[in-house]
């Protein structure tokens, strides 16, 4: 269900090393760079992918002979100024690179945004919700460790929609998502313009291949649903 | 000679255990002591009254006599105030009985007679040491003026004024100045006391014996000294001789090389002083506040943390131990104190028994962190402690320690941007509901007793048309508050009061859900 990719990661510190371990349990396919003279934990028997390389020159980055149209790169150095200059450097070489990096404040992520990094990732703003929410929502923040945090049962995740399955061409509200266990939160939808709608809005939808639903559902559902898209 | 004694004790021991007693001695003391007892206010204000009162009879009375009621109002209904006030603190400064019980007891340890003599000196002692204190002293003169036999003691009624400053915070603040640099100021007294006295005696020597007319004695000469040497410089009495010019040049010199240095003894006290004192102010303010969250650390995380409550209205406090990140803190308008979250000092100033609910450690610093949570545990374990960690390894002993939560901000955001990777989708609507970008929240409902949704099914209820998407619901247990989250529960489920519905939907539409609640 998931696609595979072809990942580079900058930088192995402690945010690294989250991520790497995040990415490897995902399936993806992971290798490392890290600086000449970055400092590297690594317990001998991981197995980790690190190369080294001096981060400033184009050539070695070249070298790494990377498919840039399907890999995506991950900044994670841990200097703010490595990251901005790695997604600098990045997008220079290769315009259409799929980069995220990671940022620290709403000013370093304003300057990666403008740098050219298709996503930030902000290491304390998800942190700073949880907390609060722990304070102010204790409901809210069970249900998000259950959904999002903890490793359980209960996953949030997209499916596109391939041609012919027994979706397409009806309405989102014919569809009895609840009654599969199955919790649609948004979708992309094509003839909209791949813009984002959470299905709260109550704007009835025809479904198309190539529109994408993020569900929330436990995994058994999820196999169920899958099975019952791929007979169509 | 046994029973008397007996006596004593045993009446020693009545008050100690009459709660009437003890009650009314608390209230006294609070009323009159406490800074925290929420009344002690009107009985200050009500003092400044009575004390103004005073000092405005004092002023009337130079040009024309008051009417005698109003004069029997400053003799007998002040002047009562202040005795009974004088004996009601010299009341509460200790306990007698107290005292008398440890002398018995310490003799029938002993097995010796109970000396009366040391009895009462013991007890004399001890009250003795309260009316020699600086402000008992100030309260025993401001009752002087009543005794109309002196003249000279109506001015005390001035001391009255004095009074006030037990009434008004700030100014002790003053006092307290004074007081930490006592030997400096000291030796300046010394020093200044000594000039005055050197050039009084010179001048008296030069100008004394007739030369200077408005010089009639050694007390003229120490009186100019003062006025020249402090640079005040009336000018009434001025040298005339060459020699007595020379003293004068000498002394001026001296007087404001004297007179910057005092100056700037009490600033750099003052600067000394002024974290103290913004601390008290800021225990202060935030000790009304019954649910108070403790913020250790203004750093990154800090910063984001305490925007997040401020918008959601948690009163809190910020510990930071630099001085430069308190004061960023409070020049971003929070409560902010500059000191050490590692040691129990604040906690305790703070109120770790009843005031604090939850304690944040969010500094940079692991294991800072984790020694301040143990520190908060260790004083009261009730307090929800939130950690925050980057190390597994240290995460295992903040557990180990009961640290309620410890949260990994690396494996947070790690979680997150692996989930970009391959559900780019699904990482956006993540982003949207977790950090609240955008309109659409993840919010709760509890359902209250009696709504309309109390006792209905899942199915009943038109959440499409409430603009919600229902994710789960915790359903209310005995054991803990919240419950077991079911997610996606089925349109046969009964909710009830106590419930709490877990939904992704506009801020708007929750707020109107909870409206019609």
């Amino acid at each position: 269900m998931q696609i595979q990719k072809d990942i580079l990661l900058f930088g192995y510190g402690t945010f690294g090393r989250q991520l790497y371990k995040n990415l490897r349990s995902r399936g993806h396919k992971v290798k490392v760079v890290v600086g000449l003279d970055d400092y590297v934990e690594v317990e001998s028997d991981s197995g980790v992918d690190i190369t080294r390389i001096n981060i400033k020159r184009n050539d070695d980055i070249l070298a790494l002979n990377v498919n840039a149209a399907e890999s995506i790169f991950y900044c994670a150095m841990n200097k703010t100024a490595n990251n901005l200059f790695l997604v600098l450097t990045l997008k220079s070489l290769y315009p259409q690179a799929n980069v995220i990096a990671n940022s620290n404040s709403n000013e370093t992520t304003r300057k990666l945004k403008y740098a050219g990094a298709t996503s930030v990732i902000d290491l304390y703003e998800a942190t700073s919700r949880r907390i609060v929410n722990v304070l102010t929502k204790p409901a809210v923040s069970m249900a998000l460790d259950e959904i999002v945090y903890k490793q359980n049962d209960l996953q949030m995740l997209e499916i596109e929609l391939k041609e012919n399955t027994f979706l397409e061409g009806k309405y989102v509200s014919e569809i009895k998502f609840r009654q599969m266990g199955i919790i649609l939160i948004a979708i992309i939808d094509k003839e909209l313009g791949y813009e984002l709608v959470f299905t709260d809005h109550r704007i009835n939808h025809k479904l198309d291949a190539g529109d994408i639903l993020v569900i929330v559902a436990k995994k058994e559902n999820i196999s169920k649903f899958q099975e019952m898209l791929k007979k169509g | 000679m046994e029973k008397p004694k007996h006596k004593l004790l045993s009446f020693a021991y009545f008050l100690e255990s009459s709660k009437v007693y003890n009650k009314i001695k608390k209230f006294v003391y609070d009323l009159i002591e406490n800074d925290e007892y929420k009344y002690k206010r009107y009985f200050d204000i009500f003092m400044i009254f009575v004390i103004l009162s005073s000092v405005t009879l004092l002023v009337m009375d130079v040009k024309r006599h008051i009417p005698h009621w109003l004069d029997d109002f400053d003799l007998y209904f002040v002047t009562t105030i202040f005795v009974v006030e004088y004996l009601l603190r010299m009341w509460v400064y200790s306990d007698i009985h107290k005292i008398i019980i440890d002398e018995y007891e310490e003799s029938s340890y002993f097995d010796k007679e109970v000396s009366y003599y040391s009895l009462f000196t013991n007890i004399a002692k001890n009250k003795w040491a309260y009316m020699v204190s600086f402000s008992a002293i100030i309260d025993l003169i401001a009752i002087l003026p009543s005794y109309r036999g002196l003249r000279v003691l109506r001015v005390f009624v001035l001391f009255r004024a004095f009074k006030m400053l037990r009434y008004t915070k700030s100014l002790t603040g003053f006092l307290y100045v004074l007081k930490n640099k006592k030997f400096e100021l000291m030796t300046l007294l010394t020093l200044s006391t000594f000039f005055i006295f050197i050039a009084g005696i010179m001048l008296y020597v030069f100008e004394g014996d007739n030369e200077n007319p408005n010089i009639h004695n050694l007390f003229d000469a120490f009186y100019w000294a003062l006025i020249t040497i402090s640079t005040v410089g009336y000018g009434d009495i001025a040298p005339v001789t060459p020699e007595g010019r020379i003293v004068t040049m000498l002394i001026i010199f001296t007087g404001i090389g004297l007179i910057s240095f005092v100056t700037s003894i009490i600033v750099s006290s003052f600067n000394e002083r002024l974290s103290v004192l913004r601390e008290d102010r800021v225990v202060q303010e935030v000790g009304k506040k019954k649910k108070l969250t403790v913020v250790c650390g203004y750093g990154l995380l800090g910063r984001l943390v305490v925007k997040g409550l401020q918008k959601e209205g948690v009163e809190f406090v910020i510990i930071d131990r630099s001085e430069e990140m308190a004061a960023v803190a409070y020049n971003d308008g929070y409560h902010a104190i500059c000191a050490d979250a590692t040691k129990g000092t604040i906690f305790e100033k703070l109120g770790i028994d009843d005031r604090i609910s939850h304690v944040l450690c969010l500094t940079s610093d692991d294991i800072q962190n984790a020694f301040i949570s143990v520190n908060v545990k260790s004083l009261n374990s009730e307090v929800y402690v939130t950690a925050r960690c980057s190390d597994q390894e240290i995460a295992t002993k903040m557990e180990y320690a009961h640290v309620d939560q410890v949260i990994m901000p690396e494996e947070v955001a790690g979680m997150m941007g692996a989930v970009y990777a391959g559900e780019p989708v699904a990482f956006e609507v993540l982003l949207s509901i977790i950090e609240e970008k955008e309109k659409t929240h993840i919010n709760e409902i509890a359902i209250a007793e009696g709504s309309f949704l109390d006792n209905k099914m899942i199915g009943e209820v038109d959440f499409e048309r409430l603009r919600l998407i229902l994710l789960g619901v915790f359903k209310r247990s005995e054991e803990s508050k919240l419950g077991e989250f079911i997610f996606n529960p089925s349109d046969e489920f009964v909710l009830n009061a106590g419930d709490n519905l877990v939904c992704i939907g506009y801020s708007t539409a929750v707020a109107n859900l909870k409206r019609k609640m």
